[in-house]
């Protein structure tokens, strides 16, 4: 993904700083939020203080789907995957050409993410879930939206690598 | 298959060759897990590269795995809300005064911290930044103090509650309860195992000692961690005695522990509870993610039936009990080299069932060899996670602390082997107190 030659970087990095800081507001939140309809099924078990909702179990794993993704956009951008370092040290422009390799494999799955997964939105567009009735959609969409994050963040570090390639910002 | 366009042995080849190429190339392991698979669900007829999204999503619409971020959160709130700090200073009041002391209260501090959360890797994280740093500053070699935070940190997943317990039970039918009771006396072993090598290496490299604490200070840190070593009680407690699901008791945990720090022990503010919340949801998805791509990955393998060709001949080796049981350690051992332990139980764990059945290995037993190798694989490199925390924490690359982690995995895997031989090590304590849960 190369930018615009005409996009400054000031607002562009500003945009993905931002988009990044809503991300992670929005992790912290579904990370509390899963606890409680859980805590609610526990709850309507032992005590009459509530009914015994049916759609706790469901409306769990959902925001739980939902986490992950979110958690694993914001795990490109921190470069916080895991993976296996078998490299020796190397110089700074090496590793940034391994970098770019390791993000061309991300920038793939990204693709793969947006092309297949806007497929499986469509494919549960008339579709709900079995307990609570939500439209699915609303969770399959998850994926492309994972694929399109991806795509920006990596954007970013294309070029902040190609930069170090070419020498640019060794200073 | 019949009416698959590959073979088992082709489908393996591609999918092997094309993850391991990508490793190489540094991609992370989740996306070259996902990429692997993208051949052959573009190329099969009958499958497509939608099926990727889907097979993801199965694996993350599932109720058992809620119970990660769980016990991350647990973890999370422990070392935010104080309730770690009251653990430290047990662990420094049991065993301060042995050689090589604040190693011993770091393998201490593990085993607590094992019956309160079921995560090796919220173990690895906090207790990286407790201890690699505390360590080297008293003199301990970076290495070693890496390496210690790391197998340390396997007994999470050994001693109960442990996320692996739970997939397992959930995925291959064994009483979680059962398994939870099997866990204790393997991993109190093995933290035995530990502290004995800790204490070689402390005599031998003439690592520092604190001096004795007076038993009434003993009393005290008793005294104050007392509502924190509740946890593991009310956790199992409430398991067997039918209260909550495994998931639950996850959920449980999260609730005690924030009551701990809110109205116990008082030491945390919302913006604690806000960097726990987002250190949770960055590991946990992390990892979740992983499992997500690692299914689809298995899935595929389970549609070529390679594990079964894989397989094919070991049933006729004619394997004793004790032999498949070394079968089975040494196969997740090796898988415990490059996959994560919830990917691998979901690939090889469900494969390996029938054998260890054809030589009636109680499934209890079965499952404790199981979890516990790939406890070890979670130190393993190439892709050993908790070697992978502790080492960014100490901001090395994985390569160097290795020799000190290999050293202190030998009398671990001699506790695993002496597992195999005497199933008695796991099966008596759930023999003990819940016979039933056996059957």
């Amino acid at each position: 993904m190369s930018l615009p030659d005409s996009t400054p970087p000031g607002l562009w990095r500003r945009f993905t700083a931002a988009y990044a800081t809503f991300l992670t507001h929005l992790l912290a939140f579904s990370v509390a939020v899963i606890v409680v309809p859980v805590t609610l099924q526990m709850v309507s078990r032992y005590t009459n203080l509530i009914p015994a909702y049916i759609w706790t179990e469901e409306m769990a794993r959902f925001l739980f789907i939902w986490m992950i993704l979110i958690g694993a956009m914001i795990g490109v951008r921190e470069s916080s995957h895991f993976e296996v370092d078998v490299w020796p040290t190397l110089s700074r422009r090496s590793e940034a050409a391994v970098r770019i390799a390791a993000r061309l494999g991300i920038l793939a799955m990204a693709i793969v993410f947006v092309v297949g997964g806007i497929e499986f939105t469509r494919f549960a567009w008339y579709r709900t879930s079995e307990l609570a009735d939500l439209p699915l959609w609303m969770i399959h969409i998850a994926w492309p939206a994972a694929g399109i994050t991806w795509i920006v963040f990596l954007g970013e570090q294309f070029y902040d690598e190609v930069r170090i390639l070419m020498g640019r910002s060794i200073s | 298959m019949s009416g698959a366009l590959f073979s088992a042995g082709e489908a393996a080849s591609i999918l092997f060759g094309v993850f391991f190429v990508l490793l190489v190339l540094r991609v992370p392991v989740a996306f070259a897990l996902g990429l692997a698979c993208l051949p052959l669900f573009y190329l099969e007829p009958r499958l497509g590269t939608m099926m990727l999204a889907q097979e993801t999503f199965n694996a993350y619409n599932s109720f058992i795995l809620l119970a990660v971020p769980f016990f991350l959160l647990t973890a999370n709130l422990m070392s935010v809300g104080g309730i770690t700090d009251r653990l430290v200073a047990l662990s420094r009041a049991i065993v301060g005064s042995w050689p090589g002391s604040l190693a011993q209260i770091n393998i201490v501090l593990s085993v607590f911290f094992a019956g309160i959360s079921g995560s090796s890797t919220a173990d690895a994280a906090s207790q990286s930044k407790i201890f690699i740093d505390a360590q080297t500053r008293e003199g301990y070699d970076l290495s070693f103090s890496i390496a210690i935070t790391a197998v340390s940190a396997v007994l999470a997943v050994i001693i109960p509650p442990s996320i692996l317990m739970i997939v397992w039970g959930g995925l291959i039918s064994t009483s979680i309860g059962a398994l939870y009771l099997a866990g204790v006396v393997p991993g109190l072993l093995i933290a035995g195992a530990q502290m004995a090598t800790v204490h070689i290496y402390a005599v031998k490299r003439g690592y520092p000692t604190y001096p004795r604490e007076s038993f009434r200070q003993l009393l005290c840190s008793i005294w104050i961690s007392i509502p924190a070593l509740m946890t593991p009680v009310i956790i199992v407690g409430g398991i067997l005695a039918g209260w909550f699901t495994a998931t639950e008791s996850a959920c449980v945990a999260v609730l005690y522990s924030a009551v701990l720090s809110i109205v116990v022990y008082r030491e945390m503010g919302t913006k604690e509870l806000y960097r726990a919340l987002v250190d949770t949801g960055r590991l946990a998805s992390i990892a979740l993610f992983c499992i997500g791509t690692a299914s689809a990955f298995g899935w595929l393998l389970a549609y070529y039936r390679i594990p079964q060709e894989l397989l094919a001949n070991v049933a006729t080796w004619g394997m004793g009990p004790i032999g498949v049981g070394f079968f089975i350690a040494l196969v997740f051992l090796v898988v415990g080299c490059f996959l994560d332990a919830i990917p691998a139980i979901i690939i090889v764990g469900t494969v390996l069932q029938p054998l260890a059945k054809s030589v009636s290995m109680d499934p209890v037993h079965f499952a404790i060899v199981s979890i516990v190798s790939l406890a070890f694989g979670l130190v393993t490199p190439p892709y050993g996670l908790c070697l992978m925390i502790s080492c960014a924490v100490a901001g090395v690359p994985l390569r160097f602390a290795i020799k000190d982690t290999i050293i202190m995995l030998v009398p671990m895997i001699v506790v695993l082997a002496a597992l195999i031989v005497w199933p008695e090590i796991a099966l008596f304590l759930p023999r003990l107190i819940a016979p039933d849960l056996l059957k």
